[in-house]
């Protein structure tokens, strides 16, 4: 016996060891090893191993991810779908470059919502026209959005040039670019691309990368108005992480761009089509309402109504659409003005090439979308002094340079050209 | 062993010294390929990544030439001391080397998931291990059961190694197919009877278990090589050297039969020698 007592002692360090790994490999987080292939397992750490000395933002913007949380890798994120670019690295095939179809690939509602909004085709077509698009991508755009996605490409845009498109336009409206694999847009454009961010995406200043400055001034507009001025003297004590779909008032006691016009507050339906609950093109020069207008209203006063009572939404309402009737009846007197000056011959074909079609665009672009957004934003200064006051000058300034143009001078020689003055504010 | 012809034994107490020398040669040369393309893998990116790799290129030579000057003996005088000198400075490599791969994740984040994700931090100590085999092989004379079990010893440091690396390497991807746990298996056994080889009396039941146990661990090495090679080919990357690079590691697995190899010598030693072995435990104890 004493001659294989060191075997047995042999087999028991073994086996001991054996063991241990065995145990240490159960304690591992079940997310970790629950994947379906092997190279997503590895993913979880390897990627990390080298990005974390070479890209270490991303890992840790990852890291605090709720992503990472539920054990989604970089592969998760990063493997190609049909249509994308194949690349090898490092043992792995990933794509560089994400789409919205990557994220379709485990958000299927939300992408179709988002497809279907004017974040999709049409926010892209606005500056490119159709001329991206795929006969089926345009047919879809339009059936939602007719005239928005089967149209030519941005004149003014042309006009400035292709640095200003690409650097400029571009960097807003490729939020519904399409992409080499066939899928529409960029969700990273509000939810960033490693923190994958609902606190991001609910958060005004986010919104406001693009809409903010004269021609949508929304971001501003928000900042005068009441729910903005209470988001920034309380935001470090709301939940802007809460789950969509479990939003309540009390995790956002105030309204930001996102819990108005896309959140499931108090049990609303949640959506990212984000005109699903715009009742008015306020856009448009000449406001008209939308087809699911009544419905859209419906449910953006479902949201209003959280906490507002049904009297005051309503009578917000009828104030806003006051200041929008009165905006489509300066906007159809103007263009009616410009439409007589076309009709006379006294403009050129060409788009942007005179004064006075630059005051025109400013007039509905700038003046008439802004008072027509404080009106439905709550921002008064907005609907006054950057809205109507402006509109009024430039009304008063087309007005008098169209009576030049048409042979009846009705300014002294001395004043300059109404469309080179400086606006008093 | 008893069995074998006395002959076989003459001849093996006449070339051990050079066995062990030829081992430690080969296998630092081979690293120079390991290291060529283990480092590859971040293309270099610290400037100490080139030393292992100059190491391995010029030490092996340098032996090669001490041990033909020496006619395959033990070298003396300078020729011993330049030796000694190569075989610190592999020490001083593989010691910095673990420090340096820990540092590329562990020492920042300790974990053991960091540590699984990190460079393989007992890879290095190859290095070590050759070193101190270098430097047996010059300070403790042949023939004595001290230079049998040394061997025994590092070839079961190695196994802790090859036990370590094939539990950290496949846990990084979770142990998906459940073949990855033949080396663990196989690893902790083979570090449970060389541990015990090195302490106990070399007795011939435990060294034919040793035998058998390093035999295994040869068949398990090669069967790693030819399923590393399996997943290398399935591995996406253009040309031969990415899945090379960035597969699973092809020569990994035949760490296995190298230290099955090394610990061979050490229990052919024991075995040649087993006559002289002192009793650590009065027969029939236990």
């Amino acid at each position: 016996m004493a001659r294989f007592q060191t075997v047995f002692v042999a087999v028991f360090v073994g086996t001991a060891l054996v063991v241990a790994s065995f145990l240490l490999h159960k304690a591992r987080p079940a997310e970790e090893v629950r994947e379906p292939s092997a190279q997503m397992v590895k993913a979880t750490g390897k990627c990390v191993s080298c990005h974390r000395r070479e890209t270490g933002a991303v890992v840790h913007q990852f890291e605090k991810s709720r992503h990472a949380r539920k054990g989604v890798t970089c592969l998760d994120c990063h493997r190609p779908v049909a249509g994308q670019e194949k690349r090898e690295h490092r043992g792995f095939v990933i794509t560089r470059d994400p789409t919205s179809a990557n994220c379709r690939t485990c958000h299927k509602t939300q992408y179709e919502q988002f497809r279907r909004s004017r974040h999709g085709a049409p926010a892209w077509a606005a500056v490119k026209g159709r001329e991206p698009f795929t006969e089926k991508q345009i047919a879809f755009a339009e059936k939602h959005h007719p005239g928005a996605v089967d149209r030519p490409a941005n004149k003014l845009a042309q006009l400035e040039g292709p640095a200003a498109m690409s650097e400029g336009c571009a960097s807003c409206h490729s939020i519904g670019r399409p992409n080499p694999d066939g899928s529409i847009g960029e969700c990273t454009k509000c939810h960033g691309r490693h923190r994958t961010s609902l606190k991001l995406a609910r958060l005004p200043r986010t919104c406001g990368q693009c809409h903010m400055g004269p021609d949508h001034a929304q971001l501003e507009i928000y900042q005068e108005s009441k729910h903005g001025v209470l988001f920034n003297a309380q935001r470090d004590e709301m939940n802007l992480d809460a789950r969509p779909q479990r939003l309540t008032t009390e995790d956002m006691p105030v309204p930001t761009c996102a819990t108005c016009h896309m959140s499931g507050l108090e049990g609303e339906g949640v959506t990212h089509d984000v005109g699903e609950r715009l009742s008015w093109y306020l856009f448009a020069p000449v406001s008209e309402k939308r087809d699911h207008y009544e419905i859209a209203q419906r449910e953006m006063q479902a949201i209003c109504m959280k906490c507002h009572a049904e009297s005051q939404v309503e009578g917000f309402y009828e104030g806003a659409e006051s200041v929008l009737a009165s905006t489509n009846e300066k906007v159809r007197h103007v263009r009616s003005v410009m439409d007589g000056l076309n009709e006379a011959g006294l403009l050129t074909e060409a788009p942007f090439d005179e004064p006075i079609e630059f005051t025109y665009f400013d007039f509905w672009h700038y003046y008439g979308r802004t008072a027509k957004h404080g009106a439905f934003m709550g921002g008064a200064d907005f609907v006054q002094w950057h809205g109507n006051y402006e509109l009024l000058l430039k009304k008063i300034k087309i007005e008098h340079a169209a009576k030049k143009l048409h042979g009846h001078p009705a300014t002294r020689p001395h004043e300059e050209s109404a469309d080179d003055a400086e606006s008093p504010r | 062993m008893p069995s074998l012809p006395d002959e076989w034994w003459r001849r093996w107490r006449q070339w051990r010294w050079l066995v062990l020398e030829a081992f430690v040669i080969a296998n630092l040369a081979f690293l120079a390929l390991d290291i060529a393309l283990a480092h590859s893998f971040n293309r270099f990116a610290h400037p100490a990544e080139w030393i292992p790799l100059a190491f391995s290129l010029a030490a092996p030579p340098l032996l090669v030439g001490l041990a033909a000057a020496a006619g395959g003996r033990p070298p003396a005088g300078a020729s011993r001391w330049i030796g000694l000198a190569t075989g610190a400075l592999a020490i001083a490599v593989g010691v910095a080397g673990m420090l340096w791969h820990l540092e590329s994740a562990f020492f920042r984040e300790r974990t053991l998931e960091s540590l699984i994700y990190s460079a393989p931090f007992v890879a290095p100590l190859a290095y070590a291990g050759l070193g101190f085999l270098i430097l047996l092989n010059r300070m403790v004379p042949t023939g004595t059961a001290e230079w049998a079990r040394w061997i025994v010893f590092f070839a079961a440091g190695g196994f802790v190694g090859n036990f370590g690396l094939s539990l950290a390497d496949h846990a990084q991807n979770g142990f998906f197919d459940p073949l990855e746990w033949i080396p663990v298996v196989s690893g902790a056994f083979a570090v449970g009877f060389l541990a015990v080889g090195v302490v106990a009396r070399a007795l011939p039941p435990l060294l034919w278990a040793c035998a058998v146990v390093m035999a295994i661990q040869v068949v398990v090495g090669l069967l790693g090589a030819g399923l590393h090679v399996v997943a290398v080919l399935e591995t996406p990357a253009q040309g031969w050297l990415g899945p090379v690079i960035y597969g699973a590691p092809p020569f990994a697995p035949l760490l296995f039969v190298d230290l099955a190899l090394l610990a061979a010598i050490g229990l052919a030693d024991l075995a040649a020698e087993a006559p002289r072995e002192p009793a650590l435990a009065p027969e029939g104890a236990g």
